[in-house]
């Protein structure tokens, strides 16, 4: 991705979210961006079957379970 | 020793050496002596009777506000209660003095934290103490109490016991109930204790076990001691030394720990795990996303008050494609599965802790094998693809292996199965009692 398509991707994100970055915060996100975004394709393509689920896993909560919460 | 004369010592040595190592936060004189005084009298009683211990400031304790490292977490209310460990502990006998320094909600690996200086390495001043539990691994290294508790979420305990040279155990995921603790990333925060020895190590293990419906990721598990089996020793274990990702990321230093230890045990079985960079990215991705979105508010109301060494990295986390984390969790889910497989042919599997030995604070980049890193993200390099997946592991130290600085530890992972924490803590315990492991009090001299 280009520098200048990264600034385009993070004003586009901050305006759907509401983020105002403060102009001396913007150059080590930008910055931080480009590391990830080089990095994303290592998970991105990694080949997986539509079986293979998700590391979180959901745990139902019963109406006891939450008598102390 | 009385309870009361242990709290004594323990805040003595705390005021004598804590403006040089600044592991603590907050020192709860008033709290451990009449909590000694109630040991002493009887009212209290169990195995960790009257032993001091304090904890990363991100456990709730009674009547403080939890800071979790931060700035603005001191408008908190103060915690209504302790959180569930610190109470698990007080109930085994164990006496509460104070807490301990951190990287902003737990987002690093040195303990570099901006609002109240550098938590320092006792036994080397001018370097890191790890992190993001620094203040716990340093408040045990300097001898300031025997017990502490902090957290891992990419290797927040393995990092500061690897490099402040005590021991550490970071539990199975879903072992011990994180409720009463500041939140970093919820799919991936494990809690757990340092101490100078394995034995106070499993002690302190096994009366944190307990059932707390507070916490919806702790798993329901019966109590499973450790101590009674410590002593088992190694004969009968299948031990194999992790290769590829565990050795190309570690320096000489931390390689010469693990051969060490391999020599010890009796093993040259290699044993390597695949795709360990991917299962490496998946977490530093979740954990970016995840963290990033638990302070979202804070960062959109007043991103000035973060950490700056932090700050940048949770904005941009904040910013990034849902598919990324989804897919994320997927990969963890696979690689877990993989990992599963090579616990059928080895009971225990080693490898370094981190890359290197203690850098000096503020070191921003590391070498390693060729590579230039960025040092701070690089010291959880050996430890994130094990904690993503929840593996149980207790680290050991191990000295003199850095010819250019003799005085620092090394520590070096011993990993075991999901639940198997006692397999861990029994190989732990072995190369303590052959000599090759050991956790002194620094000099501080």
């Amino acid at each position: 991705m280009e520098a200048d398509q990264v600034e385009a991707y993070v004003d586009a994100q901050c305006a759907l979210l509401g983020l105002t970055l403060a102009p001396e915060h913007r150059p080590g996100v930008v910055r931080y961006l480009q590391l990830v975004i080089g990095m994303a394709p290592r998970v991105m393509d990694f080949p997986l079957s539509p079986h293979d689920e998700s590391g979180n896993v959901f745990v139902p909560v019963s109406p006891s379970a939450t008598a102390t919460s | 020793m009385s309870a009361v004369s242990n709290i004594q010592a323990s805040l003595s040595r705390i005021a004598a050496t804590d403006g040089r190592v600044n592991a603590f936060t907050a020192v709860l004189a008033d709290r451990a002596m009449a909590r000694a005084a109630a040991v002493d009298a009887g009212d209290v009683t169990g195995p960790l009777a009257g032993v001091p211990f304090a904890v990363k400031n991100l456990f709730d304790i009674a009547g403080l506000p939890t800071l979790a490292g931060s700035k603005i977490e001191r408008e908190a209310a103060p915690a209504a209660r302790d959180a569930f460990l610190v109470r698990q502990l007080e109930a085994a006998g164990a006496v509460l003095v104070g807490a301990l320094n951190m990287d902003e909600y737990a987002y690093g690996f040195t303990t570099e934290n901006s609002h109240v200086g550098p938590t320092c390495n006792p036994h080397d001043l001018t370097r890191l103490s790890g992190g993001s539990s620094g203040g716990s691994a340093a408040a045990v290294a300097a001898g300031q109490v025997p017990l502490a508790l902090g957290s891992d979420t990419n290797g927040s305990i393995r990092v500061p016991a690897s490099l402040c040279g005590v021991f550490g155990l970071k539990p199975t995921f879903g072992r011990l109930s994180r409720a009463g603790s500041y939140p970093f990333v919820a799919s991936l925060d494990h809690l757990g204790p340092f101490a100078r020895s394995v034995a106070e190590l499993a002690v302190a293990y096994d009366a944190l076990q307990g059932p707390d419906p507070d916490d919806p990721a702790q798993q329901v598990r019966p109590l499973e001691p450790t101590s009674d089996t410590l002593s088992h020793g190694t004969d009968g274990l299948r031990i194999g030394v992790l290769d590829g990702w565990f050795r190309r990321m570690a320096q000489p230093p931390a390689l010469a720990a693990v051969d060490r230890v391999a020599t010890a045990l009796g093993t040259d079985r290699l044993v390597e795990w695949p795709e360990v960079d991917r299962a490496r990215t998946a977490a530093f991705l979740i954990t970016n996303v995840e963290g990033a979105a638990l302070h979202l508010p804070d960062l959109k109301a007043r991103a000035h008050d973060f950490e700056p060494l932090s700050r940048d990295r949770f904005l941009a986390g904040a910013l990034l494609p849902a598919a990324w984390v989804q897919q994320s969790q997927r990969v963890r889910h696979w690689f877990a599965r993989q990992v599963a497989r090579s616990f059928e042919e080895v009971d225990v599997l080693i490898a370094p802790a981190t890359p290197c030995t203690s850098p000096p604070i503020g070191t921003e980049w590391l070498d390693i094998n060729g590579m230039k890193m960025p040092a701070r993200a690089s010291m959880g390099l050996l430890t994130q693809p094990v904690s993503c997946i929840g593996l149980p592991v207790v680290t050991v130290p191990l000295w003199g292996l850095d010819p250019a600085a003799p005085h620092l530890p090394m520590g070096v992972q011993i990993i075991a199965a999901p639940w198997r924490e006692d397999l861990c803590l029994r190989v732990a315990h072995a190369l303590q009692a052959a000599g090759i492991a050991h956790a002194p009090i620094a000099e501080l001299n």
